[in-house]
């Protein structure tokens, strides 16, 4: 298991290299460069080159590469060339939203996920397995900012249940917190919901009909005893899998919602950071964003390996 | 506008007491007048009145001239009866809804649009302001005044007047402020005119002129007249100084994208101001999200240039609202289509001519402003003293496509170009509109989507036909120099504040007279000129002035006017530039 767990480590320190050099690259690509938003419509030559000298970028790629990345592995993410705030403190500032948004909308998608598939999963292509299947369809149908703009005039505008936009901070009120990420939240988890749903309602169906489910059930052991103890394990793999990828998406991906919801997570700030050719800010959260996604990975990974004793032994 | 051209002087700073029992109790003039040329959002955040979406560029929103215009008071839309009588109170908590959010708070390095100014307006003073005749009136200056060659200005200030961090306000912290903005690439090239400034008395400060500016005390209403602590001029290496003013909040936090918070200012030099005990700033660049914020109760103010916000509150009662709908004074922000003069086929005036005639402006207007505003043939609106009748070519369909065949005969070929936007959808919709019109002519038209930074590089190299484009909002034409002098030309690859590339010895003849001449009636000629010759040449193709709304919760009042120390009325909101120092919650 070391061995295996090991591996996984070294490839994911890989991907973690090569996000970053891309997302070094990428942002070096686009047009234009940080002297045009320093300098604004006063942009003259003799300007911008002074500013790219400021800013180091007027050096080879490969030497400011190697510049920023040894100061990443001494702590020093820099500082934005725009608001000359430290990226390390802006990430400090933006991380935790996208943490709580991933955990809150994951716990809500689990929460329900879980007791649907295993209710449907009993009696496979009854009623309550179709109309929990049609519901979580749609909801798989709906796009998250179309739901977002409807959480938003129902709850917010018309109730005044939560705020439209916004976010407060644990520390300065859990209650206003809570109130804040509830609908973004929501609005990002119906497609979690609707994925963790089929994918452990098909796993349970086919686990089911595994020969030690008959023998479990020949020893009268009862329907609920067995879903849980025994189906539900080896039925969660594909799932927990899938949640690994999710979640590491819903990191950056959950851009959009941020918009709309004005939280200004790590999607939110990099958007931003791309605009504005901050390239520090752009390149210090995309890594953050990769190291988390690996975290996230490498955890599902473990937990995969602790669950199935198959891999353990391999 | 002829303010400039005299002395401005403070009878004295009566105090603005809670007993003012005016019914908006006034936003502070202070900096609610445009910024400087480039100092400000040189975006065009909104074409045709603006859309949120293209704030997502977030520094995006610097590439246009801020969006301040001077004037008249704003009108009122009245939803709610007016709140006359009613005593200020002190106290409370406010939670703003801005458009965009900034990049700096240094005055010298930061692109400050309205949001930035509103900024200014909560953590610094400016030296003047711009009363509600359009007139610059000294502010944290006491007096600003000019040898009678309008080549010497001596600036004295207020005595007694500290900085957040106890600092004193005296002549040598204004020399430094006044250095570093001539030093900066930012906002030093606007300041082109003036040589330097020096110490002449504790309070006292003398800037001399290159030229006669007469326009000095508008300049120093905008963000190079902002005056900061000695701290935030040398800060540390690479670090961020903390935001250190004389103003009526003092700097509390601030998180880029998420909220700017400050605290009252007890010992602010306007005796009894602010009312509010604290204002947080949250950025909502999406209008929609915005509005739904404030309707939701999770702000108590927000500003917008969407029509949709004044369509859907101006009947409430429950709200607020006041619009710069019938500003007449200055300049407004306007939008319009910028024209290369320099490239085919947009070289031609025939082409020029012919895209304006095609253009049907009343329609866009009812289209995308929700039929507010009229369409514009000029710089100014009706109302201005630089108001005249312009001769812009107005809508022909029949004239537009005989200027094309004459065109084309000379191209021998037809004429094709390219009408490129921001990646906004309210902005691609109406220049897939004014698409069909042009090609309507016989224009064949091809559009295309070009990010903020982008677009903003190639405007100054001059690698575009034709941009949709939002500029020109200042309290004074002169602050507009740069933009439409010759001197600021340069050809295709290099760099011009001259965007347009527009050539007219006659119009830069008229801006000289407006920037050294006094007499107020050479200046309205000279602004005229210029207007003409704009019309004549058509590097812009007017569509419109950029509606600025600001809405309110019931409970919230004073952000829409009030009382320079002076006594003067004022300049209310304008350009979407807030003041907190007269705000208060009833």
């Amino acid at each position: 298991m070391l061995s295996y767990l090991a591996k996984r480590l070294v490839q994911l320190a890989a991907v973690v290299f090569v996000i970053s050099v891309l997302a070094f690259l990428l942002v070096h690509l686009l047009p234009g460069d940080p002297s045009v938003t320093i300098l604004g419509p006063f942009d003259t030559p003799t300007a911008r080159a002074e500013i790219l000298r400021q800013l180091g970028l007027d050096k080879p790629l490969p030497q400011q590469y190697l510049t920023w990345a040894g100061n990443v592995l001494h702590g020093n993410l820099g500082r934005s060339f725009l608001t000359k705030q430290s990226v390390a403190h802006a990430i400090a500032e933006a991380f935790p939203i996208d943490l709580e948004l991933v955990i809150v909308s994951q716990v809500i998608a689990f929460a329900l996920a879980l007791p649907l598939a295993l209710v449907a999963s009993r009696r496979p292509n009854r009623a309550f397995d179709r109309l929990a299947g049609t519901a979580t369809f749609g909801l798989l149908s709906i796009p998250a900012f179309i739901l977002a703009v409807i959480l938003a005039l129902v709850l917010a505008v018309e109730i005044h249940a939560f705020p439209a936009t916004g976010f407060t901070s644990l520390t300065t009120s859990p209650v206003q917190n809570l109130r804040s990420i509830v609908l973004p939240s929501l609005a990002l988890t119906a497609g979690s919901i609707a994925v963790y749903f089929r994918l452990l309602r098909s796993d349970l169906i086919s686990t089911l009909q595994e020969d030690y489910i008959t023998m479990a059930r020949s020893k009268g052991l009862s329907d609920r005893y067995i879903l849980l103890r025994h189906a539900l394990r080896p039925s969660s793999f594909s799932l927990l899998a899938s949640a690994g990828i999710n979640i590491g998406s819903l990191l950056t991906g959950a851009f959009v919602v941020e918009y709309l919801f004005q939280l200004p997570g790590i999607g939110y700030q990099i958007v931003e950071s791309i605009s504005a050719r901050d390239y520090l800010m752009v390149q210090g959260m995309a890594l953050v964003v990769a190291v988390a996604y690996v975290v996230v990975n490498f955890a599902v990974d473990f937990l995969i390996v602790l669950l199935d004793p198959r891999i353990r032994r391999a | 506008m002829d303010g400039s051209a005299t002395p401005v002087a403070s009878p004295g700073d009566p105090v603005d007491s809670p007993g003012d029992r005016r019914p908006f109790a006034a936003a502070s003039p202070a900096m609610s007048s445009a910024e400087l040329p480039g100092a400000g959002r040189l975006g065009r955040r909104s074409f045709l009145a603006g859309a949120g979406a293209a704030s997502l560029a977030g520094l995006g929103g610097s590439l246009l001239l801020g969006g301040c215009s001077t004037g008249t008071t704003a009108r009122t839309s009245q939803p709610l009866p007016s709140s006359a009588g009613l005593p200020p109170k002190h106290g409370g908590s406010l939670h703003v809804g801005t458009t965009s959010e900034i990049d700096s708070f240094s005055p010298f390095s930061g692109h400050w649009d309205n949001t930035g100014l509103t900024y200014a307006n909560t953590i610094y003073d400016t030296l003047t302001a711009i009363a509600a005749d359009g007139s610059a009136k000294p502010y944290l200056a006491q007096s600003v005044t000019p040898n009678p060659e309008h080549t010497l200005w001596t600036i004295t200030l207020r005595p007694g007047v500290l900085f957040h961090d106890g600092t004193p306000l005296d002549a040598s912290v204004l020399v430094k402020n006044i250095e570093a903005f001539l030093g900066s690439p930012l906002t030093g090239p606007a300041l082109s005119p003036i040589a330097g400034a020096r110490v002449v008395g504790p309070l006292a400060v003398e800037v001399s002129c290159k030229e006669p500016l007469v326009a000095f005390p508008y300049y120093l209403s905008t963000q190079v007249g902002v005056v900061v602590a000695p701290s935030m001029i040398d800060p540390p290496a690479g670090a961020a100084p903390r935001p250190v003013g004389t103003g009526p909040f003092v700097y509390e936090s601030w998180v880029p994208n998420a909220h700017f918070s400050a605290t009252r200012n007890p010992r602010y030099w306007r005796k009894g101001l602010p009312y509010l005990d604290r204002v947080t700033y949250l950025p909502i660049v999406d209008d929609t999200a915005r509005l739904d914020s404030l309707l939701s109760g999770s702000i108590g103010l927000m500003v917008s240039t969407n029509p949709d916000v004044l369509l859907k509150l101006r009947s409430s009662r429950s709200y607020r609202l006041v619009d710069t709908l019938q500003r007449s004074v200055g300049e407004p922000d306007m939008d319009f289509i910028m024209l290369n003069t320099v490239v085919p086929p947009t070289n031609d005036i025939t082409v020029r001519r012919a895209l304006a005639r095609a253009l049907d402006v009343r329609a866009l207007i009812k289209l995308f402003d929700a039929g507010l505003t009229q369409p514009s043939t000029g710089l100014f609106p009706p109302g201005s003293p630089y108001y005249a009748p312009t001769g812009y070519p107005t809508y022909d369909l029949a004239a537009a496509k005989a200027l094309v065949r004459e065109a084309e005969a000379r191209h021998g070929g037809r004429i094709s170009l390219e009408l490129a936007t921001i990646p906004s959808s309210r902005e691609v919709l109406a220049t897939q509109a004014i698409q069909s019109m042009w090609q309507a002519a016989g224009v064949d038209v091809t559009l295309a989507q070009v990010d903020q930074a982008t677009l903003i590089t190639n405007a100054l190299e001059g690698h575009f036909q034709a941009y949709t484009w939002e500029q020109f909002s200042a309290p004074d034409p002169d602050l507009n120099y740069v933009w439409w002098s010759t001197t600021t030309l340069a050809p295709v690859g290099s760099i011009a504040l001259n965007f347009a590339r527009n050539d007219d010895p006659l119009i830069q003849a008229a801006l000289q007279r407006g920037r050294e001449n006094a007499d107020p009636s050479v200046r309205v000629a000279a602004y005229r000129t210029v207007n003409e010759r704009l019309a004549a040449d058509l590097p812009y193709l007017w569509l419109s002035r950029t509606i600025w709304s600001a809405a309110a919760s019931a409970d919230v009042a004073g952000f829409d006017g009030g009382r320079l120390p002076g006594g003067e009325a004022a300049e209310s909101f304008a350009g979407g530039v807030l003041s907190p120092v007269q705000v208060w919650l009833s």
